[in-house]
């Protein structure tokens, strides 16, 4: 008898297709119950990680009664992040996520992921997810490079955008085409989107072919927020291209303006980086530098 | 101690024996694992919603979310639904475990 194998690669997508689709199901069938779960930072497929978080809190909380009401404890944890200024929070934001990341660059692990989605909500007020509406890139943690910047509508040119002009322009189209049909149709929303923009690995998603008009539309403009752990820059940007080649060695792309302000214009211009979904459905969080906690403002 | 007041409906040991005939890095195996997870958690969720009263999603919502082991929400979904709950989300897991078991039967290929 010839001995059998897994083909593990097949199954993990036949069950992440499983996964994604029953997701689809609960949240078409009890919207409101979805709502309130995430609402409360609760993906409902990894409700053992909530668990799990609450039988740490309540161990921790066990302890700090000892001392010191909850409430109270809690109160001034947020009072302290609220006083502090961007530098601080950058420094914190940095040592907190230097003992989570993984040593060399790697996927992270959906703990990992959690424990980061969970430190940026606390320092930033935002909630950032390395999985949004059953959607998610093939890693969430990666290299970034240098892009140009993008046409925004056909004769646009390198000498008509503000900044970065030593950059250059892209001589084709990002993958979701012009921003807008016309110059006179450019609004400062697309401006703000072209800057701060940033090219991800679409073409690689496993599912990209069969589910192409659906993911496409998903993850046009869609919200990310990339953090360069080595000093906590944080900035919200919006896909907007398609790329690198895995053969490149990165794994996102960054337009001029986010590359600068991550600090990863330099030398090599490429960096390590966190990339995750805003989850934002009411478009609070502005495009741009993160430099305050939003919930605390 | 249970992290999930229905971790006890739950029997996966059979999909965990089926994936350790084969040879997967211990990353892999996770991964398989907490993809199945997230599916038994979907469709558990959404039997508990279909059988469950829509004026007591919230007060269940509530009491799940601050605690998701209390043995208690059993006991209030068994008094809030007409329906054998316990039987009924036994059946969900059950099936999902099915499905996973097909799933990876059919991830099987021979080798020379």
């Amino acid at each position: 008898m010839m001995p059998v194998q897994l083909h593990t690669s097949k199954l993990r997508l036949a069950l992440e297709r499983q996964a994604r689709h029953t997701g689809r199901k609960l949240r078409k069938n009890h919207p409101h119950a979805v709502s309130f779960l995430e609402k409360r930072g609760i993906v409902p497929g990894k409700l053992r990680e909530h668990a799990a978080r609450i039988a740490t809190t309540g161990a921790l909380a066990g302890a700090m009664l000892l001392t010191q009401p909850i409430a109270q404890q809690v109160r001034s944890a947020t009072s302290a992040i609220a006083q502090m200024t961007t530098e601080q929070l950058q420094q914190k934001l940095t040592s907190e996520l230097v003992s989570v990341l993984p040593k060399e660059m790697s996927l992270l692990t959906p703990t990992q992921e959690q424990q980061i989605a969970n430190i940026v909500q606390t320092l930033w007020g935002v909630r950032a997810v390395p999985e949004l509406d059953g959607e998610r890139l093939n890693r969430s943690y990666g290299f970034i490079g240098a892009e140009q910047h993008l046409p925004r509508f056909p004769g646009d040119s390198v000498d008509q955008h503000d900044g970065f002009q030593r950059s250059g322009i892209t001589p084709g189209l990002g993958a979701w085409g012009y921003f807008a049909p016309s110059k006179q149709m450019l609004t400062q929303d697309l401006i703000e989107k072209e800057k701060w923009y940033v090219a991800v690995q679409t073409l690689y998603l496993p599912d990209w072919n069969t589910r192409f008009r659906y993911l496409r539309d998903w993850y046009k403009y869609r919200k990310v927020l990339v953090i360069n752990p080595t000093n906590g820059k944080t900035v919200a940007a919006v896909v907007a291209d398609a790329g690198p080649a895995n053969w490149t060695g990165k794994h996102y792309g960054g337009s001029p303006e986010v590359m600068a302000y991550l600090g990863l214009n330099v030398g090599m211009q490429k960096g390590a980086v966190v990339l995750f979904f805003v989850d934002d459905a009411n478009n609070e969080i502005p495009l741009g530098p993160v430099e305050y906690n939003f919930k605390l403002r | 101690m249970a992290q999930l007041f229905y971790d006890h409906l739950i029997v996966i040991e059979e999909i965990t024996a089926v994936l350790d005939e084969h040879t997967l890095t211990k990353e892999e195996r996770a991964e398989l694992l907490r993809l199945i997870d997230q599916t038994l958690h979907h469709e558990i969720l959404d039997t508990i919603f279909t059988h469950l009263p829509k004026e007591h999603h919230e007060t269940f919502l509530t009491r799940f979310h601050i605690a998701p082991h209390d043995a208690k929400l059993l006991e209030f979904l068994q008094e809030a639904t007409s329906v054998d709950i316990e039987g009924e989300i036994f059946k969900t897991a059950n099936r999902v475990k099915r499905h996973a078991l097909s799933t990876i039967a059919k991830a099987k290929k021979e080798t020379k």
